[in-house]
């Protein structure tokens, strides 16, 4: 029973979170471009003007990868906030290696990524899921460094464990380098900012040039998933989850979630994007060994 | 057993709720579309081949390297699990075949696999 | 019925519209469509409901805009604004009307239904019937004999930077995509996503905007780039901060796009963005597009050509020369002899 309350749990929580997120995003954009306001109605008029239009496919698509790609990437976000703990036991996800499955996860993003531009045989789209690999593969090392200096001190790769080993301080501030570098993983999933090689605006959408109609819903509310998802797993890998001491387990989860999710919409709007081969040299050259500074000085701090 | 049942069960909502977007919603839904409206967009030209085509790999030399890391994040799971009891040996270890792994990314920065081409 | 009030609601949205620009449009057209709250521009015609043409489409790209219009999902319309071009069943706007609240209105009745969505414009064809030589359609250049029902293959051609030979992309990129200055088109062959040859289909309109939100824009930046627009002096202190925090100017690589006369994209997009307030003319009088163009990948590229302004464009158009003709095809066809595979 208390894994369909579970269930429940986390869908009130992803509808909750993707409206909030798609508010925020509106909130940022109009705030840094100098317009005044935004009501909060403005995601779901856009959800219902999108709907209202024809759903159009190309000459000779692959249709089913179409389809798979935006449903897969909106579970994949799903899964990602199902690993994530309520409380002390409460995980939709409950195993005792959920961080191995965040790992599959964002793997699995960038193969569908690259789907969703391979499918409609459209030129622009193409060049956007290819360069979307290139960026997206060293990105996923850089985010399994950091995971695995957050899992040293908890002994497990649990994310349960992981919470729990937060109660004296938060991975944060002991592991200081590992959250900024997790956000840029934010950025490559979600498609967002500096790191939105997929749905560039040089490539006129790129993998998204060709959605209309209900594709372009389904990808924008998956997108909104993923960040939902993955602003979970880091406010519980660096900020402590659903620790706190006054109000209840959850919302102490949501607060630091939407914590999460603004700092990257934010970062979104306010980083430039280089051109990909200047990333991919910057990950490999600088990113990484930060990372495995992160590494050194959390294994050092966990040994007793 | 829970993990995949939930897992099945998040896949099935979200194939449900894509599929329910697509389906009614939307003016003109059952409607066959048409040649000119299928044309893939290159700002008004016609496009003379398919897009699909054998398309330069150019980061293809940056893969080989990547999947020799991701051995090593294989290598690191069970690692971080047994780190706190076996101590510094542990430590000594991974930071041994660290320094073997960033060999390999200086060798290839030198051999130019970094480089878009 | 479940349509009205789902159609209630979208009507409440702004309205996603294309923008396809022609010549004498208003130089702060793109000022005046970004600052009005009750529409959106889009980036593909997929997501619009509504084409919005500024500005006149001369003949010679009629045939493109018509293309771009069919590309609209239904339910569309057309809306010309400064426009001397005639469609059937758009609407047109004159000059001093208020086009946000045009453009709402001919959005909620479509939307409503009282309007009917507009039909295509080009006939509904396959691009390519079974084309061969002989009377039965058989024999014919290349690997597949003939022109195959629907679209062909593309076919392979040596890389410039390491000589793999794989599959050349040509095509003609037009003149309404946003992230090319308006009116130009251009025939560019892509090994991957880097550019092979470029030739000018047709140079780009004569216009005076600044166009420094679109090096903005292409920088990942789209909320800068509507500051920028909506800001009416340069100097505006925040606008300066944000464009120098976000690191624009050093995402830029360095000597990209670097013309004769020593300018790279790094220096004009200084200009352009109004950090560094040395007004220089680029001097582009031997510089073609295949001189800069040329061996760049996407990103790049399309940063080399927002960084002009449209003067120097339009002479750097003049100045590419045309690529030999027909060297692709005889790469293509040595390759009939041992291939099979392809078709």
């Amino acid at each position: 029973m208390s894994f369909a309350i579970a269930l429940i749990e986390m869908l009130t929580f992803m509808i909750f979170g993707v409206f909030l997120a798609a508010v925020l995003d509106a909130f940022f954009y109009r705030r840094i471009a100098g317009r005044s306001g935004v009501s909060l109605l403005m995601p779901l008029y856009a959800a219902a003007a999108h709907l209202s239009r024809q759903r159009l496919t190309t000459e000779a698509p692959d249709r089913l990868n179409w389809f798979l790609s935006i449903s897969g990437f909106l579970a994949l976000g799903a899964i990602g906030l199902a690993v994530v703990p309520f409380g002390p036991q409460t995980a939709v996800i409950g195993m005792e290696t959920s961080v191995v499955l965040w790992g599959a996860c964002e793997s699995l993003v960038v193969v569908l990524v690259f789907l969703h531009g391979w499918s409609p045989n459209s030129p622009l789209a193409l060049i956007g899921a290819y360069r979307y690999v290139a960026i997206g593969l060293p990105i996923m090392l850089l985010s399994m460094f950091v995971l695995i200096a957050v899992a040293l001190p908890a002994e497990s790769l649990d994310l349960r464990a992981i919470v729990i080993s937060q109660e004296g301080l938060w991975n944060v501030i002991r592991q200081p380098l590992g959250l900024p570098l997790f956000l840029l993983l934010g950025l490559s999933l979600t498609l967002r900012g500096p790191l939105d090689y997929g749905d560039s605006a040089d490539l006129a959408g790129g993998t998204s040039i060709e959605d209309s109609g209900a594709n372009r819903a389904g990808w924008q509310v998956a997108r909104l998933a993923m960040l939902v998802g993955f602003s979970a797993v880091a406010a519980s890998a660096f900020l402590g989850g659903y620790l706190g001491p006054v109000l209840p387990g959850i919302v102490w989860l949501a607060l630091k979630t939407l914590t999460v999710m603004a700092v990257i919409i934010a970062m979104g709007h306010l980083l430039a994007r280089m051109p990909v081969a200047r990333m991919l040299g910057l990950i490999w050259k600088v990113l990484l060994p930060i990372a495995f500074l992160d590494l050194l000085l959390a294994g050092l701090v966990a040994l007793p | 057993m829970t993990t995949l049942i939930a897992i099945i069960l998040i896949f099935a909502f979200s194939i449900l709720f894509t599929a329910a977007l697509r389906a009614g919603v939307g003016a003109m839904s059952t409607v066959p579309i048409p040649y000119p409206q299928q044309r893939p967009i290159l700002g008004g030209t016609d496009p003379e081949t398919h897009a699909w085509q054998r398309f330069h790999v150019r980061y293809y030399t940056m893969t080989l390297l990547f999947v020799a890391f991701e051995m090593e994040m294989m290598f690191m799971y069970p690692w971080a699990v047994v780190f706190v009891q076996e101590g510094p040996k542990a430590l000594a270890e991974m930071g041994m075949f660290l320094i073997i792994l960033s060999v390999g990314i200086v060798y290839g920065w030198r051999e130019g696999i970094f480089r878009w081409e | 019925m479940g349509m009205n009030w789902l159609a209630k609601i979208a009507g409440l949205a702004e309205v996603p519209v294309f923008v396809a620009i022609g010549e004498g449009a208003p130089s702060d057209t793109a000022i005046s469509l970004c600052t009005n709250p009750a529409l959106r521009s889009v980036e593909t015609p997929r997501a619009a409901a509504i084409l919005l043409v500024v500005g006149t489409i001369p003949d010679a790209l009629l045939p493109q805009l018509h293309r771009l219009h069919d590309q609209l999902p239904h339910p569309r319309a057309t809306v010309l604004w400064h426009s001397g071009n005639r469609l059937s069943e758009a609407t047109t706007v004159g000059g001093t009307e208020d086009i946000g609240a045009s453009l709402k209105d001919v959005h909620r009745s479509l939307l409503a239904g009282n309007f009917d969505t507009e039909p295509d414009i080009l006939p509904d064809v396959p691009p390519n019937e079974w084309r061969g030589i002989g009377t039965h359609g058989q024999g014919g250049k290349g690997m597949m004999g003939g022109t195959p029902y629907g679209r062909p293959m593309a076919m392979t051609a040596a890389d410039l930077r390491d000589g793999l030979e794989l599959d050349a992309y040509t095509a003609d990129f037009g003149p309404f995509l946003p992230m090319f200055p308006p009116g130009l088109a251009l025939t560019l062959t892509l090994q991957g996503d880097v550019i092979q040859s470029v030739a000018v289909v047709h140079p780009p309109f004569e216009n005076h905007e600044n166009r420094g939100w679109v090096l903005l824009n292409l920088l990942g930046l789209p909320a800068l780039a509507e500051r920028m627009l909506r800001v009416s002096n340069d100097s505006d202190t925040t606008l300066r901060r944000l464009i120098h925090l976000s690191g624009a100017r050093a995402a830029i690589p360095k000597s990209l796009g670097r013309t004769y006369d020593g300018s790279d994209v790094r220096a004009r997009f200084d200009q352009m963005t109004g950090i560094s307030e040395h007004a220089m003319n680029a001097h582009v009088h031997q510089t073609g597009l295949d001189d800069l163009l040329i061996g760049l990948e996407w990103h790049e590229a399309m940063l080399v050509l927002n960084s002009f302004d449209t003067a120097p464009l339009r002479t750097i158009c003049a100045n590419t020369s045309d690529p030999e003709p027909d060297e692709k095809m005889e790469g293509g066809m040595d390759h009939g002899a041992h291939a099979g595979h392809m078709s």
